[in-house]
């Protein structure tokens, strides 16, 4: 049993993923900007914040979800390659920066702390990890503060993939695989893409050797029967599975549009940044792709007020706000715990789980709110941060109850990834998929060239199922993007399969596809073998290693 | 670095609109909601024409949405009534936490119901608490009033907290949690 001193628990899980952007055919690819932007604003000021943490011997926990196309991207040699290029690109620019602004008592230091930041990012990146950044995420696993999670291969929303478990097992699989090959351990734990529960994919995660999962608030407190404790203790499935549910209040307090942290008017404005405010004389060399306007990540000014008006940025007073905010969390945590205390038998467990990339990047100062409160949270005796592993292992005993369908998008189901806008990709989803798992049934022992076809189509349609593409295109912005993507996928599946039945194949083209679709180069199409007829050849090793 | 382009790696092609199958694929939405797609091979439509004696056109087709209460067992149903040429159709199934199946097939002159399709089994998620209460996890009632009032309060947004009146939280509970 736990400690009895303590008063409750926090669990906090940080969800990275970016889909898998990757396009060597183009000089500036808008798409990869995210990956770089993610990797300088958000990915490496966080592992600053932990191993900042770790120097210090603060007693710190937090959970990372590292989605497996984000990894396979890290683990990338063309996009670090790019990423050196883009990040040396920023330094040149910094430089410049610091010629125009020098003498300036408000801006010359805004630009030397940027300069900074990305002198240190460039001396992490290239000097400490040699371009390979998932080296920072596994010290952080070793040095046993950080537990890190799997997700589905491409992030696919497995509600709505759920009618074949094949593709279940394959897109659990394929991820834990990447991650095994990476890390060198398997994970304990799996973040849902999207949170997006279905009681189907349970046996999966198990058989699969996952402990837990996460769900949305209401995928855990909707859970049948009424679980005593609400979202306040994890429950057990009929699988043995554990489902720790969402804590509202923490994810409101953060993301409310009106009262939440990153509102605040001291704290940095997202929206002033060089790329749009300088002349393009000066800045278009610089901007990706050239000339045309868009984000630096140079942003002299703070939020200041609700209207146009913008006051210089200042940092000291940012990072105060930040120190301020983390004190104002943790008193509401220990407020929170102390009323669901009294009607527990256990100290409770508030899971607040967020998006990583909008620490950082969207709320410039989150990461610095995280280091804060982590340190104000180890000077506290009521509070104890934990990862769902570790609470696991304090031996509670746990209610036994199925989880509510859910997800945590908007309205909580499934609306975002199927309503009028994205409902076409089911119809070729499915078939495709249909038709993946008949050829891997068919050919549970294939040679090349038909081996590699099949496992470029299971890596098309693996990248075809990312739950990116219905969401991009119902937000509306870069759904171009999207639609171009779904469909490139689902026609170079349907094309192998073409050529596989005709025994045709097409060896320069497939050689291309491979080199422009090389996500998971060790993929192995019999993932998607039948469940029912066949036991398949990596479920079999991936169970032994387990 | 010059790869090929799109062009040469999709063959420049769109994918088809169908697949040459007969399959009628129903997707839960939400807890009111469902989504059910479909096709129909042509062998399929032209037997269908002459059994009935009629244009395929000019035939009334129906989504026949079979609601089940407990697993396999007895049901009722209600008809949507879609256009011959439609493919797909979201349904207002109604009610959480229900089984579904749907049927694809028009109506015969007697009016009977020719099935031409039948979908996969759904479930609607729920949306509210569950009414099953296992008594070796069960709070007592003051004590889960007040756990799940906290909650309630924190599900909804300040304005929605407002609208749904604050000072009476207790007598809300119900309509906040449903």
């Amino acid at each position: 049993m736990g400690n009895q001193s303590i008063k409750g628990y926090i669990a906090f899980i940080f969800h990275s993923h970016l889909p898998y952007v990757r396009h060597p055919e183009h000089k500036h690819s808008l798409e990869e900007k995210w990956f770089f932007e993610a990797i300088t604003e958000c990915y490496i000021p966080l592992l600053k914040v932990f191993q900042g943490l770790e120097r210090d011997r603060v007693d710190y926990a937090v959970t990372f979800s590292l989605s497996p196309t984000l990894l396979a991207m890290m683990e990338d040699p063309f996009l670090q390659d790019r990423y050196a290029r883009y990040l040396s690109k920023l330094q040149e620019l910094a430089a410049k920066e610091e010629e125009r602004t020098a003498g300036d008592p408000v801006f010359a230091p805004l630009a030397r702390l940027y300069r900074e930041r990305l002198d240190f990012t460039a001396d992490l990146f290239l000097e400490k990890y040699g371009g390979r950044l998932v080296e920072g995420f596994r010290e952080l696993q070793q040095g046993g503060h950080v537990e890190l999670l799997t997700s589905a291969a491409t992030h696919g929303y497995l509600p709505l993939l759920g009618l074949q478990k094949e593709v279940l097992y394959a897109q659990v699989a394929a991820g834990i695989e990447n991650f095994e090959k990476i890390f060198g351990t398997v994970p304990r734990g799996i973040w849902l893409p999207e949170c997006g529960y279905i009681p189907e994919v349970e046996e999966i995660l198990g058989e699969l050797g996952l402990c837990y999962f996460v769900t949305a608030t209401h995928g855990v407190l909707y859970a049948e029967p009424r679980p005593k404790y609400g979202v306040y203790s994890p429950i057990l499935t009929s699988g043995g599975l554990a489902a720790f549910g969402r804590d509202p209040e923490t994810s409101h307090q953060v993301w409310s549009s009106k009262e939440g942290y990153p509102g605040d008017y001291n704290y940095r404005e997202f929206y002033r940044d060089i790329g749009y405010d300088l002349d393009l004389d000066y800045i278009g060399n610089f901007l990706h792709p050239p000339g045309i306007r868009s984000n630096t990540g140079f942003k002299y000014y703070r939020i200041t007020g609700s209207n146009e008006h913008k006051e210089p940025y200042n940092p000291h007073r940012a990072r105060e706000k930040a120190a301020e905010h983390a004190g104002n969390f943790l008193f509401n945590r220990e407020k929170q715990v102390e009323y669901y205390g009294e009607l527990m038998d256990r100290p409770p467990l508030v899971v607040a789980p967020y998006d990583a990339e909008l620490f950082g990047h969207w709320w410039f100062e989150g990461p610095q709110w995280i280091d804060a409160l982590c340190r104000q949270i180890a000077t506290t005796k009521q509070i104890k941060m934990i990862t769902p592993s570790q609470y696991l292992a304090q031996g509670y005993p746990l209610q036994v109850s199925t989880p509510n369908i859910s997800s945590w998008g908007d309205k909580g189901y499934h609306e975002v990834w199927l309503n009028g806008k994205n409902d076409w990709i089911y119809r070729h989803l499915h078939e495709a998929a249909t038709k993946m798992i008949a050829l891997a049934t068919e050919n549970p022992r294939a040679e090349e060239p038909l081996k590699s076809a099949l496992n470029q189509a299971a890596r098309e349609l693996l990248l075809a199922q990312s739950s990116d593409w219905p969401f991009i295109i119902t937000a509306g912005t870069m759904d171009s993007y999207a639609r171009t993507r779904i469909t490139s996928h689902l026609l170079r599946f349907f094309d192998l399969v073409k050529q596989i039945k005709e025994n045709k194949i097409d060896q320069a083209w497939l050689q291309q596809l491979k080199t422009v679709d090389n996500l998971f180069p060790h993929l192995d199409y019999r993932l998607f073998q039948n469940l029912d007829e066949t036991v398949p050849i990596e479920k079999s090793r991936l169970s032994s290693v387990l | 670095m010059h790869l090929s382009s799109r062009e040469y790696l999709d063959r420049g092609r769109n994918l088809p609109s169908y697949y040459g199958e007969n399959r009628l694929v129903l997707l839960p939405r939400d807890p009111y909601w469902l989504f059910a797609y479909w096709e129909i091979d042509i062998p399929t439509r032209q037997g269908l024409a002459k059994e009935m004696q009629r244009d395929y056109a000019s035939l009334n087709f129906a989504l026949r949405c079979h609601r089940f209460t407990e697993n396999n067992g007895v049901g009722s149903y209600f008809d949507l009534p879609v256009t011959p040429a439609a493919d797909n159709w979201y349904i207002k199934a109604g009610i959480p936490d229900k089984q579904y199946r749907l049927e694809y097939g028009c109506y015969l002159p007697d009016g009977g119901f020719k099935v031409i399709l039948t979908s996969n089994t759904v479930r609607t998620p729920r949306d509210s608490l569950s009414e099953i209460i296992d008594e070796n996890w069960q709070l007592p009632d003051w004590q889960a009033r007040r756990f799940y009032w906290r909650i309630s309060r924190s599900n909804l947004s300040s304005l929605e907290m407002m609208q749904h009146g604050l000072h009476r939280p207790r007598e809300n509970i119900g309509a906040i949690l449903k």
